[in-house]
């Protein structure tokens, strides 16, 4: 029992740290709500080719916020962050290398009905 | 402390694990690999979504503006806010608020039955209209190759998103019981924490299927 003491007060600036109020939850909320209207505004917009990008952006920017404050990722042990970060690694990899492949291809490779103008001509 | 003393003294402590640290430790890490599963489960859908918005894009955004946005609105806002009351109950947990702790979850369960509640008015409008995957496409309005295809992708990653609705949902109301007959306190809550991970990894997928089903 004799190292309970310094183990104890050790870990006593950590529990500060997991201990702060839960003013930040309600303004993580207030930005999520802010960020999910300005998506349905602007989503509705019609800005043209901006739409994608644009609700693409805002959702990965209220992704990082959930991440980072309700699932605690700030806290995270280090172990944890690589996981969550490489299997977002592994996802853009499936999704680039499918469309590496499709902007590539012929248009006589392509599924009946698609427009004749995609991919390059032969 | 010895590791026997600590087996001795804390009864959630299994005898494979040396101290309640490294049992937590295992517990987190084996949550994230999980949720690492179901980020690439959902990105092969994304990936199924991009391709055919990617071909047949004229028809996916028509057929988006069919959807109704104050549905989708009202679903994204439930769910944020149930994401909210979930890491509030935590949080309660941790300071031993156990009470608010299980009103902050009813609370959240009661979220996510309206999510399901409005996704399944949803659904019948779709069913009424005929905007269904496949051969059962019969919507009049648009047509063309790809329509179907995009109600394929629909009822696809928004029934799988849904089965995570009601499979967090039945895991908040296990936690809801269990911190009623004050089975977790301020020293024992890693359980309580792996829940609300689930919970979050559900609105998370819901923050980028909102969007791209609905908006664009």
């Amino acid at each position: 029992m004799a190292d309970q003491g310094p183990r104890t007060r050790a870990s006593e600036p950590e529990h500060a740290s997991h201990g702060h109020g839960v003013a930040r939850y309600f303004i993580v909320w207030a930005l999520l709500l802010v960020f999910t209207v300005t998506t349905v505004l602007t989503g509705r917009m019609d800005l043209g080719a901006m739409n994608l990008p644009l609700a693409l952006t805002i959702a990965s920017i209220k992704a990082t916020l959930v991440v980072l404050f309700f699932m605690h990722m700030t806290e995270a042990a280090g172990t944890n962050r690589i996981i969550f970060v490489v299997s977002l690694l592994f996802a853009l990899v499936m999704i680039f290398g499918v469309f590496g492949d499709l902007w590539t291809r012929s248009p006589m490779t392509l599924p009946n009905g698609v427009p004749s103008t995609l991919g390059p001509e032969l | 402390m010895s590791s026997s003393d600590a087996h001795a003294t804390n009864p959630h402590l299994a005898h494979h694990f040396d101290s309640i640290e490294k049992q937590d430790y295992a517990a987190r890490l084996a949550m994230w690999l999980f949720l690492a599963t179901e980020i690439l489960l959902f990105a092969g859908l994304f990936l199924g979504y991009s391709v055919y918005r990617h071909f047949y894009h004229e028809t996916f955004h028509e057929l988006s503006r069919t959807l109704s946005i104050t549905l989708g609105t009202i679903n994204t806002v439930v769910l944020i806010t149930s994401s909210l009351t979930v890491a509030l109950a935590f949080h309660a947990v941790k300071v031993g608020k156990n009470n608010q702790a299980v009103g902050l979850l009813v609370f959240t369960v009661l979220c996510a039955i309206a999510f399901l509640v409005i996704k399944g008015f949803e659904y019948r409008h779709k069913f009424e209209e005929g905007m269904l995957p496949g051969q059962f496409y019969s919507y009049k309005e648009v047509t063309g190759p790809g329509a179907n295809l995009y109600f394929t992708i629909y009822f696809l990653s928004t029934g799988l998103h849904a089965f995570h609705v009601i499979v967090g949902m039945s895991v908040l109301i296990w936690l809801t019981l269990r911190i009623k007959r004050g089975a977790y306190s301020p020293n024992h809550y890693v359980a309580v924490e792996l829940g609300a991970l689930y919970w979050h990894l559900v609105d998370l997928v819901w923050i980028f299927l909102f969007p791209l089903l609905y908006l664009i």
